[in-house]
């Protein structure tokens, strides 16, 4: 057993580059162990130290890289979509087929007059018809709202290559379900993307319910 | 006698072969360390250097998009422009057509106040719907002379939009009739 040992640490003192010797135990030869074991911890120290400077580094870079500074982009979005909505909602139809069935002139609104006639005659024209008060461009009110509003997001936020979706719900009573009667989006498919802030919502009070209107603005 | 003296000087002179062997050995690895050693640190001044100039110009862009949005905001909210009903309450994102129509000319003749107000900028007004009318009330670029005329010197251009309603009280007594457009703010530096 203790022969085994031996041959085992003269085995290591020639591992290590300590010529066997007789006198292996002497006090040089165990310095000498000592001194290269010693000189390997310290390698393995700086080893370490590398790995974590290098580890350091890759983290700061990551840090910068993940960075995103879109303090300014959330909030032109957020006041885009909301001035958005508001400017369509007071914009005024300059039709005057829109207004046969009254005397006079009158530019109905989009918010106040059109949607509230949309939601009016919306579960009407379901069933059957396109009844509507207004008749701008000689078609019910619905189909006449979807086309020009659709063709103002188009010209200003398509324009600008912003991606948006529009919708409008109507609300009957607080036990029915939410009723889409309008959704519109962008030409190049809606707000699938993460970055994406709303106008809010936009209620209407209508005889029919509320109508809850909400523009989506994504990059 | 002699024998023996040979045979210690040829071990001395193994010994010594052997020493300066080992010395070149751990000359050439202290070599290379210092190598790797001055190589990271080149890499780390290179990086340092890249990250410093990027770091710069995204602060200026920073500053820039903070002017164009504080640009935005102010112009949205100019008493020169801005829907007013007597001693009401302003209205939210609306300009009033027929101030739109003086404001050039106020905006011109008041220069050097507006330019306190928006430094290098240039705020357009465009009718969407129905028209498509355009009312430039304040543009100032950086621009320098040369032989021909003018040259814009600016480097970024940062764009701001919001889209507004026109109020039109001029065509029909008693309604108030709106058009849509847009508001445009561009801030130069």
């Amino acid at each position: 057993m203790i022969a085994k040992d031996k041959s085992a640490h003269t085995k290591k003192l020639r591992f290590l580059g300590v010529p066997p010797n007789k006198s292996a135990h002497t006090k040089n030869q165990r310095f000498l162990v000592m001194l290269r074991s010693r000189k390997a911890q310290m390698e393995m120290i700086g080893l370490v130290v590398i790995v974590i400077l290098i580890t350091l580094g890759m983290l700061f870079m990551a840090t910068f890289a993940l960075k995103d500074n879109d303090g300014k982009k959330i909030f032109t979005r957020k006041g885009l979509a909301y001035s958005t909505i508001s400017a369509v909602m007071k914009t005024t139809i300059n039709d005057p087929d829109c207004s046969e069935s009254f005397s006079g002139q009158v530019y109905p609104q989009v918010g106040k007059d059109l949607i509230e006639d949309c939601a009016y005659y919306y579960q009407d024209n379901l069933v059957e018809g396109d009844h509507s008060l207004y008749r701008c461009g000689n078609k019910q009110t619905c189909i006449f709202l979807e086309e020009t509003i659709s063709e103002i997001l188009n010209e200003t936020l398509g324009g600008w290559n912003k991606n948006y979706e529009f919708k409008l719900q109507l609300i009957e009573s607080l036990e029915a379900d939410p009723l889409q009667i309008m959704l519109i989006k962008s030409g190049k498919g809606g707000c699938w993307k993460k970055e994406k802030d709303g106008s809010g919502l936009f209620p209407l009070h209508t005889d029919q319910g509320t109508v809850e209107g909400e523009l989506s603005l994504c990059d | 006698m002699n024998e023996n003296k040979k045979r210690k000087l040829e071990k001395y002179q193994r010994r010594q072969r052997r020493l300066r062997r080992k010395a070149q050995i751990r000359m050439s690895e202290t070599i290379a360390i210092i190598f790797i050693f001055f190589v990271l640190i080149l890499f780390g001044v290179i990086f340092y250097y890249k990250y410093s100039q990027i770091s710069n110009r995204e602060k200026q862009e920073e500053l820039l998009a903070n002017r164009a949005m504080d640009a935005a905001l102010q112009s949205l909210f100019l008493p020169e422009v801005i829907c007013t009903k007597g001693e009401a309450e302003h209205e939210d994102n609306c300009f009033d057509i027929m101030k739109l129509n003086q404001a050039e000319e106020v905006f011109s003749k008041n220069l050097n106040y507006y330019f306190n107000l928006f430094s290098y900028a240039k705020i357009t007004v465009t009718e969407v719907y129905p028209g498509n009318l355009t009312w430039t009330i304040y543009d100032k670029q950086k621009v320098k002379k040369v032989e021909n005329g003018t040259e814009r010197i600016w480097e970024n251009k940062e764009n701001t939009y919001y889209v507004i309603a026109l109020r039109n009280d001029s065509k029909i007594e008693g309604q108030k009739k709106y058009n849509l457009g847009y508001l445009e703010v561009e801030v130069y530096s």
